[in-house]
């Protein structure tokens, strides 16, 4: 990242040149297979993901199970971590809400990324009228109230009959379409300093298109900061699902989902005496954001274009 | 960005707490209550006042109800033992609205019931008895009310309350800019109409005949009248008055944090979200408060359970569960008031629609369903199962001639068959070349709601039928039960004393479900016209079991409510109908 | 050359002052466009969400011919185009109407209750800003040392938990177990203190909240100026500034810190509405009485006229917020030509 407003003859190292075949993308690939703890958040990821899907198929309970004289148990030998209010076994439903919830704060993120990092770019390296027309685009976004927007929508999703088990598939798209404005504004604000530097001559000599230009030459350049939106919104992703669902564009109950089962301990007798409600779930978000970072940790050492190899 | 996101998450969070108030099933008592209570003033909370005498049918109804004592008042924390002559209740916080025309939530009622009076107040056993009215005269028609105003009693600046600070409420109630909720046109006096819709600047059908005497004549009477007149409040015309002309009631909301009455208490200051202070109203009318300050703290369902704990409330509204019980038990030092909730909780159908208008399919749906272990997942013991949509303490109750619907799959499978509902290929029932499959709206977040769906999905499968159930925001449901646009979904009401409403007849304004029984409009016809309660209870007998018979909806279960109250607070008459704030000018705190 | 950064604040009075007058009176007059069309949208929204006041008060023993009256005196039954200028042409006069539930002015209830979140939030503002920018520092200066670990673990717990549960952990901790905190409220109840005793009182009970938020936005913060600092620090003219045999603190703090912190005037440009908007979810659990619960319970009960008037009044600090940001970019960093 070029934050630096540092005078021209200091700053004479170009970042590293579109050489032919060694372009900064493949460059960053193979940076990144180096990187083992990148590796290791991959793998992570990849586990949570098989332990979630396969998990549930080897389990003795089924979703819909529920056994009254059961509720509340501690970690146990025939429930590995416990059971809730009505006899759940805690295992099952939080290997389930992985599959929710992992879904939802990945695919969430990467919307809100790609549109987020995509229009700020744009609007920072037009200017002008571009970057008027979708900064006010984002102004009105973000003054908009999001609850009574997710209420109309939960209410036309009803209303159309759509499955209740697909709706989910319109919270991961409203996630990222009501948060990218945060990152477009972070992404702008850098491409507005880093397309009057020095390279971009280079790059203005070299005639390439513009296109070329924002996503080979200035995009990668605001990766760091777009990682830690990223690492942040994951995590708020998966909290977020449960309260979306409440508006009928979510899950619905008795699937879990991490957040929801967090949410169901909301009283501090559940707080202090039956940790097994919450802490697994609570694990598992963070587990999953650690990872995340870890991969966009090794993803910015990759793409970094000062950094040598 | 993750901001905007974390912020969402308490909107909603927040919100369902909230709307899970409204959707039924909520924990928080005084809430789902509140739109029924709120018009305590007026709007159709009933019991005859004739009926006093004679019901005295309130056994506590379910089997976990009642008073656990106080075991060991030694571990009452200093900092209460220290506040000699102060009692903190903790409660949710009142939008401050402290005039009881204007108020329209259970915590302002709470405030404005110590500081306003009416001509009669309600009685722990749901009746009504005198307050303010010394006595009370009725003509034989059942049209004329006289009501004579005791003497001597004072606003708390002084000023004599007369009959003319009635009248003038009325004149505020009736008013075509009122915009509060109390709708007193229902009790029909005469002349309220032109006042209301047309030029008339006095009401006729009230006449003052000195300060202390006041007749009103009504067009036409109910079982309700006399609470409609009984309770309205002696606002102060010298106070209230000043800048009132008909159709202008800026100048009476403008006073509505320093609200005049000539009740128990006076209020001292008022922070709005934070708390609401008294003091002793020393020239009460019926005896001077014994304790001298007392202070409406501003609590939530997850710490005020803390708060007493730690001394600084003295009592407050718990959820009931299990858990809570136990800890409210451990304390020691706190009495645990359980009382049954004016409420229940149902499952509607849309009648409208061919599979629920069969009478069987609907007894069907019922006798399949576990309600019972739904409402102990919930609940634990703390909640019954319901067969009628009333109150097991209401003197209207009955449980002759009810059928209980215990849990039947076998029973439910028949009555399907016999509707013509024959199972499918794939194991989901079908007439007429229609599957069986119901579409469930719920209000979400909400704990019943929680154990409701595992339990019904897997039970109406067993029956061949296909749940599809989906969450929804509570007024998203209400307009589409409203519109019709909608298979089943479930909400709680909330009860008031009298039986009389308007959910289970054809076309009333809260019946959702496009319900139609010509012999149940009949019966509640009849009932609101009756005022001899032993006649009334016999109409309502016959129609309740018209209804259990005919299932209009699938009644689920009527919870409790729970006060934790320190064991250092001596006097209370707590009662469904009679909630705490009635009676804390007899309370005392012990030394 | 070095000393040429520390110029950079300077320019605005020369020439380019000239410039950035222009674009901030220009985007002043963008506000208006962007203002009426945010204004027509959330009043769309408003008619769209499903049920209004009445049937969100759901009282069972209301009438339709009252429900009727009431919609008429709220001016619920007039179709949506005609309330929609009513409602503008009140607003451009100033006027936000009664909110519904309170039966008071909208700007009213928004003066009793704005102030008590105002104070949480800029105080969570000052303090997380502090230490976002220390622990930003080191983490970065020290990467992946054990402060840095230690750093980014508790970010990420905080982060894998909602608000409402690390409130109430404090709660358990500071409030019942350690008796150190009150456990809720703004002032003991009661005490009816003035003065400093009044505002030792508050400082007392805004802590625990305060602490909540504080840790919930230091951690976004701490990761956006490590990251920046980062790539800081690697730059050349950091190693040439060392080279010059310049102390480590000065390099750091002067040279790097400075441009490490440009980003984080986009992020500061957020924080203006958030200091008026509140926490809803904390003064909740905290029983604080903020706006943010207000605002949340007039959605939830459809009293529009403040749902409307208070989504405007941060609509407008979000358009300032944005501008204020874009505006101290531009100076802080001269090379930026905003067209």
């Amino acid at each position: 990242m070029s934050l630096e407003a540092a005078p021209v003859e200091v700053n004479a190292q170009v970042p590293a040149k579109p050489v032919k075949a060694d372009s900064p993308w493949r460059i960053a690939v193979r940076r990144f297979a180096r990187n083992k703890l990148a590796l290791a958040g991959l793998i992570i990821v990849i586990l949570m993901f098989l332990i979630c899907y396969i998990g549930p198929l080897l389990s003795p309970y089924n979703l819909y199970d529920y056994k009254l004289t059961d509720k509340n148990l501690a970690p146990n030998a025939s429930h590995w971590l416990g059971t809730d209010k009505l006899g759940r076994d805690i295992l099952l439903r939080t290997m389930l809400a992985g599959r929710i919830s992992l879904a939802v704060g990945l695919v969430a993120t990467i919307i809100t990324v790609l549109v987020g990092a995509t229009l700020g770019a744009v609007a920072g390296f037009y200017r002008g009228f571009v970057d008027t027309v979708i900064m006010r685009f984002a102004d009105i976004f973000s003054s908009i109230p999001t609850l009574p927007i997710l209420i109309i929508m939960g209410t036309v999703l009803s209303d159309l009959k759509v499955d209740p088990s697909n709706r989910i598939y319109f919270l991961m798209l409203m996630l990222g379409v009501l948060s990218w404005m945060g990152l477009a504004r972070l992404v702008r604000s850098q491409i507005l300093t880093l397309r009057e530097q020095e390279f971009m001559l280079a790059t203005d000599a070299l005639g390439l298109k513009d296109n070329r230009k924002i996503f080979r030459h200035l995009l990668p350049n605001t990766i760091p900061i777009i990682i830690v939106s990223a690492t942040l919104s994951v995590a708020g992703a998966i909290l977020s699902e449960s309260a979306l669902s409440f508006l009928g564009i979510g899950v619905v109950p008795p699937t879990p989902s991490w957040g929801n089962m967090i949410s169901a301990a909301n009283n501090l007798i559940d707080f202090r005496k039956r940790p097994w409600l919450w802490v697994p779930p609570g694990m598992c978000i963070l587990i999953t954001v650690t990872a995340v970072n870890l991969i966009g940790d090794a993803l910015r050492d990759a793409l970094d274009p000062k950094m040598k190899k | 960005m993750t901001k905007k996101w974390s912020v969402l998450v308490g909107l909603v969070l927040a919100t369902s707490m909230v709307l899970s108030a409204c959707g039924g099933g909520n924990n928080n008592a005084a809430s789902s209550n509140a739109p029924a209570s709120a018009n305590a003033s007026n709007a159709g909370e009933s019991a005859s006042t004739e009926a006093s005498a004679s019901t005295d049918a309130n056994d506590p109804a379910g089997n976990a109800n009642g008073v656990i004592k106080a075991s060991d008042m030694s571990l009452l924390p200093a900092s209460a033992a220290a506040r000699k002559d102060t009692l903190i209740v903790g409660m949710t916080a009142p939008q401050g609205i402290f005039n009881p025309l204007f108020s329209s939530t259970v915590y302002d009622n709470y405030v404005n019931d110590v500081i306003f009076d009416y001509f009669i107040t309600v009685k722990a056993d749901g009746t009504y008895e005198n307050s303010l009215a010394d006595s009370v005269e009725i003509t034989n028609d059942n049209k004329t009310y006289t009501y004579h105003l005791k003497q001597g009693v004072k606003y708390t600046d002084g000023t004599p309350v007369t009959v003319k600070d009635y009248y003038f409420a009325l004149k505020v109630y009736l008013d075509p800019k009122y915009d509060g909720e109390s709708d007193l046109t229902l009790a029909k006096i005469v002349g309220s109409d032109e006042y209301k819709n047309g030029s008339a600047t006095e009401i006729s059908g009230v006449k003052i005949i000195d300060d202390n005497t006041i007749q009103i004549d009504v067009s036409d009477y109910d079982a309700m009248t006399q609470v409609y007149l009984g309770t309205i409040p002696f606002i102060s015309e010298a106070y209230y008055g000043k800048g009132f002309k008909k159709g202008s009631l800026d100048s009476i909301k403008a006073l509505n944090t320093k609200p005049l009455g000539s009740g128990p208490y006076v209020l001292s200051s008022y922070k709005a979200g934070q708390e609401v202070d008294f003091t002793a109203n020393d020239s009460y009318f019926k005896g001077a408060p014994k304790v001298k300050n007392m202070i409406y703290r501003t609590t939530t369902d997850g710490t005020n359970l803390s708060l007493i704990q730690s001394g600084e409330t003295d009592m407050d509204n718990i959820t009931v569960t299990e858990d809570n019980v136990e800890e409210l038990k451990a304390m020691g030092f706190v009495d645990v008031n359980i009382l049954p909730n004016n409420g229940y909780g149902y499952i509607g159908m849309n009648l409208k629609e061919k599979k629920f208008a069969d009478q069987k399919v609907r007894q069907a749906l019922t006798y399949g369903l576990n309600r019972k272990d739904i409402v102990e997942g919930v609940y634990g013991s703390y909640a019954n199962v319901i067969d009628i949509p009333e109150s097991k303490v209401s003197w209207a109750y009955t449980d002759e001639g009810i059928n209980h619907y215990d849990f039947d799959t076998e029973k439910a499978k028949q009555l399907l068959d016999e509707a013509g509902w024959k199972v499918g290929s794939d194991g989901i029932r079908e007439k007429d070349g229609e599957k069986f499959v119901i579409n469930f709206s719920a209000t979400a977040d909400n704990p019943v709601v929680d154990a409701l769906l595992p339990i019904m999905t897997q039970n109406y499968k067993d029956l061949g039928i296909d749940l599809k159930a989906e969450t929804l925001d509570f007024n998203a449901i209400m307009e589409k039960a409203d519109k019709g646009d909608y298979d089943m979904y479930f909400a709680a009401w909330g009860l008031t004393p009298d039986p009389d409403n308007t959910v289970y007849i054809t076309n009333g304004a809260q019946n959702r479900f496009g319900y139609s029984n010509a012999t149940v409009d009949k019966l509640m016809a009849e009932g609101r016209k009756e005022l001899d309660t032993e006649k009334r209870k016999e109409i309502y007998k016959q129609m309740y079991q018209e209804l259990n018979k005919d299932v209009p909806a699938i009644f689920m279960y009527q919870r409790t409510n729970m006060y934790g109250i320190s064991g250092r607070v001596t006097g209370f008459d707590l009662s469904p109908y009679k909630d705490f704030d009635l009676s804390l000018y007899q309370v005392q705190l012990q030394q | 050359m070095l000393s040429s950064q520390v110029e950079l604040g300077i320019s605005i009075y020369k020439p380019g002052g000239i410039l950035m007058r222009q674009y901030i009176i220009r985007r002043l007059l963008q506000m208006i466009p962007t203002l009426i069309g945010i204004s027509i949208i959330v009043f769309a929204i408003s008619a769209m969400v499903p049920g209004d006041f009445i049937t969100a008060k759901n009282n069972p023993n209301m009438t339709a011919e009252k429900a009727e009256q009431l919609r008429h005196i709220y001016g619920l039954d007039k179709p949506e185009y005609e309330r929609y200028f009513i409602w503008a042409g009140n607003m451009l006069k100033g006027n936000m109407g009664d909110s519904l539930q309170h039966k008071q002015p909208v700007t009213e209830v928004i003066n009793t209750y704005v102030w008590n979140s105002f104070i949480i939030a800029l105080a969570t503002l000052i303090l997380s800003w502090v230490i976002a920018v220390f622990t930003g520092v080191f983490s970065a200066k020290f990467q992946y040392s054990f402060f840095d670990r230690i750093v980014t673990l508790t970010v990420f717990l905080c982060m894998s938990l909602p608000s409402f549960f690390i409130g109430l952990l404090l709660i358990k901790l500071f409030a019942l177990d350690w008796k150190l905190f009150p456990v809720s409220g703004m002032t003991t109840a009661g005490h009816n203190d003035a003065g400093w005793a009044y505002i030792k009182d508050v400082v007392k009970h805004m802590f625990l909240p305060t602490l909540v938020l504080t840790m919930l936005s230091t951690g976004s913060l701490t990761r956006y100026f490590r990251a920046g600092m980062l790539e800081v620090i690697r730059q050349d003219y950091i190693r040439t500034a060392r080279a010059k045999g310049l102390k480590e603190v000065t390099v750091i703090f002067k040279h790097a810190l400075r441009n490490a912190l440009l980003p984080a005037i986009t992020l500061l440009g957020f924080e203006l509405p958030a200091l008026f908007g509140g926490a809803m979810i904390l003064e909740k659990v905290f029983v604080w009485p903020g706006i943010g619960q207000v605002y949340l319970e007039s959605i939830n009960m459809r009293d529009y006229p403040f749902m409307l008037g208070f989504t405007i009044f941060l609509s407008i600090l979000t358009l300032l917020g944005n501008l204020l940001a874009d505006v101290l970019y531009g100076i802080a960093d001269p090379r930026i030509r905003l067209k």
